[in-house]
């Protein structure tokens, strides 16, 4: 039985490893392939607390093992006692100070990175954007310091640092802002504003997702963040701005607000939308996204009317029926 | 004041039949039998819920479950294994064997026992009756945070929570007080504070930790409640409310809770580790003075849970190093487990099996959690699937094996027959190979990114890989609970007899008859150590001897 069993493990547990070579990063053994300085030093001291908890589950894994295997039963009598051993004052002493000194030396670890984690960098004006991310049910808005909205899909600049305001609206409920890659969560709290931060100098692409159970949606509040060359990401982001009520911004929306609970043609959380006349109506539909309505939070309660603009430049499209939308 | 053993309290005619006796006893191991009973099919309910959950996770874009119908297991799973699970189960053992093991004839107050034992039947009734509810089962999950909980959930099943909770609340303070009036007055003679049995040092611990948490649990659903019918603004920051006051709330009561959880299972490990190595527990009075340690500090510790929430750095760096400080009165605990093990003549029965697998993997979780106080780790790893996998290798690996350990060894006590080894057997290593298959593996998906209580997810590789890995082991560990009910049928039929102290133990309990009679014991014994039946069979081994 226990031979049996002791083979199911070995074997899971080399079938577990050889998977999670296979695939790249280290497969989930530490957080993922650090992209900012932030996330990296986090993974500084999840890898040395790692060194100390290792060495504490060697020892008590092995004198557990050992002593089971050295200590059996055997032959020996049921009722055979093992030396009367109340216990030792030395050992208690030994077993209670020395896990102080471990616990010691990772406080001292963790607390001489702690700036470089949690601290904005000081870094010229230029060399700094500042966006502000709102967690909405069930999708985040990102705004820009020149007035640029962006949803579910965060542009950023390489190689500046990039500052972080989560924050929710009030009335909204809480989530919590993730970027695995790029650093720690924070929660976007309603009436709150928390900062973060990460700077990175690599160009791509960086999921993020939501970590705070926020409702029926809360698993497709991800998307992610696109880190762009530096004017790349200028020329996008003037773009945004000299067009407000653009239809790409229009699109963001549909989908990342409106796609998240109702489809064109079948009932999800919410009705199919496909010939609603609501879909052109402006002022309609910013009274429903403004204040919501029965089930449905009130997801644009912190939009411009631009913004509802550009959410009906693009749904009128859908407003009559047929299959004239897409 | 105690019964005594040669007067028959009278007792109506209609009280004596067999559901009536059952209905109306103030017994309290009947009582405890009674916990234990409802506790386990919560047990089963519960579970079902986890396997549900693990089925849509097995793979990417699963539909069997809606994302409501997802939270409402999520919710429902979580408060079932907290409030209606551990928690009373633990409250079950602590009835049927702190008299027994304290030589007392009963609880200080039988009838406010009965009552305890009623009021939590009725929370759990309450809290299910919310799946009848326009719009289902509380979704906010189990710790239920506002404003999700309040502005953003219409339904009835929110209130039967609060509700439900609010009854399992009184329940559990009534059943505390209980068991905090009787550990201190009703000690058989010469058992002093430091010749009590562990166990009962856990769960007098456990019951002056629920006095003291509970009211504030109470009072912030009493907040809720009132967020929620009447319109105050408690946690509502539109009108200057706080939803950080209530996370505070919450986890003020929710951390000692884990501890609440975790103590008596422990105190059922130190129980278990000694009779079956055939030695004295190792540092009787470090392991005893290590649970009121953890107590303390548990009730220091609570904003942990709050890394991400943004609070002041000091406040960090306070709750870290508070969360550090409990790992080392933990740690004492288990090196005084090996070092009982050490030189030991250890046999390998069910309840030792749990006990030792207990150890193996209550570590781990152990370990985990110092990579989670480590706040700055905590900011990747919180709300995670690390966390989730974290509080499993505790609640599953350490309460529920304890649990575990202390049915297959108390069983004979309570049944008076000796539950099936060899079934005991597979249903240890299917728990002890699911839980590890089941939950090690969340580790590693908590740390690529994946966030917990989300309903679906579309990625494949690893995260497919780890996460049907997780549901096949979460199956193997249903198949471990379906052995154990096999185990516990056949067992009632066909179960082999066993004397009054089947394990060779050193405790009172194991003095009176398997099961005891009502007033338990014909005569008390004095005690004269921490350890009472082994003292009582060297003196009848000398007697005869002479």
């Amino acid at each position: 039985m226990r031979r049996v069993a002791i083979a199911i493990l070995v074997t899971s547990a080399t079938v577990l490893a050889a998977a999670a070579v296979a695939y790249a990063d280290t497969g989930g053994l530490t957080p993922p392939d650090p992209h900012s300085p932030n996330a990296s030093r986090i993974n500084d001291a999840y890898e040395f607390i790692a060194i100390f908890t290792g060495l504490i589950f060697l020892l008590v894994e092995g004198s557990l093992v050992v002593f089971v295997v050295k200590y059996r039963r055997g032959r020996r009598a049921r009722t055979a006692e093992g030396p009367q051993i109340h216990g030792s004052g030395r050992l208690e002493v030994i077993w209670t100070v020395l896990p102080v000194f471990v616990l010691a030396a990772i406080g001292v670890f963790v607390f001489y990175k702690l700036p470089g984690i949690k601290d904005v960098p000081k870094a010229a004006a230029a060399d700094r954007t500042t966006i502000t991310i709102e967690g909405h049910q069930f999708y985040w808005l990102f705004r820009y310091p020149n007035g640029a909205v962006a949803i579910d899909a965060m542009r950023a600049p390489a190689g500046r640092v990039v500052v972080e305001k989560i924050t929710a609206p009030e009335g909204d409920v809480i989530h919590s802002w993730w970027v695995p890659r790029l650093g720690g969560k924070q929660d976007a709290i309603p009436g709150k504003v928390n900062t973060t931060w990460f700077r990175t100098n690599d160009v791509g692409r960086y999921e993020y997702r939501c970590a705070e159970l926020c409702g029926v949606r809360h698993a497709l509040m991800n998307g992610y963040v696109e880190v762009m060359p530096k004017d790349e990401f200028d020329r996008w982001a003037s773009d945004r701005e000299a067009n407000p009520t653009s239809v790409a911004l229009g699109k963001e929306e549909w989908q990342g607000v409106c796609q998240k609970c109702h489809a064109l043609d079948e009932r999800v959380v919410g009705p199919a939308l496909r010939g609603n006349p609501l879909l052109a109506d402006r002022k309609g539909i910013e009274t429903l996204v403004r204040n919501g309505r029965g089930l449905m939070p009130a997801v644009g309660s912190t939009w411009t009317d631009d913004q509802i603009d550009a959410l009906v430049a693009y749904t009128k499209r859908f407003a009559k029926g047929g299959s004239s939308g897409g | 004041m105690a019964v005594r053993a040669d007067v028959t309290p009278y007792r109506a005619d209609w009280r004596t039949g067999r559901v009536a006796s059952w209905l109306t006893t103030a017994d309290h191991k009947r009582i405890g039998i009674l916990y234990i009973w409802t506790a386990l099919v919560f047990f089963v309910i519960g579970g079902v819920m986890a396997l549900l959950m693990r089925t849509q996770l097995a793979t990417p874009n699963e539909t069997l479950l809606t994302g409501s119908a997802y939270n409402q297991a999520v919710t429902m799973h979580g408060t079932t294994m907290v409030f209606l699970v551990i928690v009373p189960i633990l409250a079950g053992f602590g009835n049927y064997l702190v008299p027994l093991m304290i030589g007392a004839r009963d609880m200080a107050f039988p009838r406010l026992n009965a009552l305890s034992y009623w009021l939590y039947l009725l929370g759990g009734i309450v809290l299910y009756s919310s799946f009848f509810a326009k719009d289902g089962a509380p979704t906010a999950g189990w710790t239920s945070y506002v404003p999700l909980s309040t502005l953003h959930s219409p339904g009835v099943g929110q209130d039967l929570w609060i509700l439900g909770l609010h009854v399992l609340s009184i329940s559990s303070l009534a059943g505390a007080i209980n068991f905090v009036v009787t550990v201190h007055n009703m000690r058989a003679r010469g058992m002093t504070w430091m010749r009590m049995p562990l166990f009962v040092w856990t769960l007098v611990t456990y019951a002056w930790l629920l006095v003291i948490v509970l009211p504030v649990l109470s009072a912030g659903l009493t907040l809720m409640l009132l967020d929620r019918q009447v319109d105050t603004h408690f946690f509502n920051p539109e009108h200057g409310g706080s939803p950080i006051l209530y996370q505070h709330v919450f986890w003020f009561f929710g951390h000692p809770e884990v501890y609440i959880m975790i103590l008596p299972a422990m105190g059922i490990i130190s129980e278990v580790l000694p009779v079956f190595s055939r030695k004295p527990i190792f540092g009787y009075k470090a392991v005893a003075f290590s649970t009121a340690g953890i107590a303390f500090y548990s009730l220091l510790v609570w904003a942990h849970h709050m890394f991400a929430v943004g609070l002041p750095v000091g406040l960090d760096i306070f709750f870290m190093l508070s969360s550090m400080v409990i790992a080392i009165p933990t740690g004492v605990k288990i090196f005084n487990w090996l070092a009982t093990l050490w030189r030991g003549n250890i046999s390998f029965d069910t309840p030792m099996l749990f006990a030792l697998g207990f150890i193996a993997v209550f570590t781990i979780g152990g370990l985990s959690g110092i990579f989670l106080a480590a706040f700055p780790f905590d900011w990747q790893a919180t709300d995670s699937y690390y966390v989730v996998a974290h509080l499993h290798y505790v609640l599953f690996g350490g309460s529920i094996f304890g649990i575990f350990a202390g049915l297959y060894y108390w069983w004979p006590k309570m049944f008076g027959k000796v539950l099936d080894e060899r079934l005991g057997k597979v249903n240890f290593w299917l728990f002890f190979i699911g839980m590890n298959v089941t939950f090690m593996p969340q580790h590693f998906l908590g740390l690529l990114g994946m966030q917990r209580r989300i309903y679906t997810y579309d990625h494949g590789g690893l995260w497919e890989t780890y996460n049907l890995i997780s549901t096949i082991g979460s199956y193997m560990m249903g198949l471990g609970m379906l052995v154990f009910v096999v185990n516990v049928v056949r067992t009632a039929r066909i179960g082999r007899r066993a004397g009054n102290d089947p394990w060779i133990g050193d405790t009172l309990e194991w003095y009176a008859t398997s099961p005891p009679p009502p007033w338990n014991f014909e005569r008390i014994p004095f005690v004269t150590s921490a350890r009472p039946l082994r003292d009582l069979r060297r003196r009848l081994a000398e007697e005869r001897g002479f």
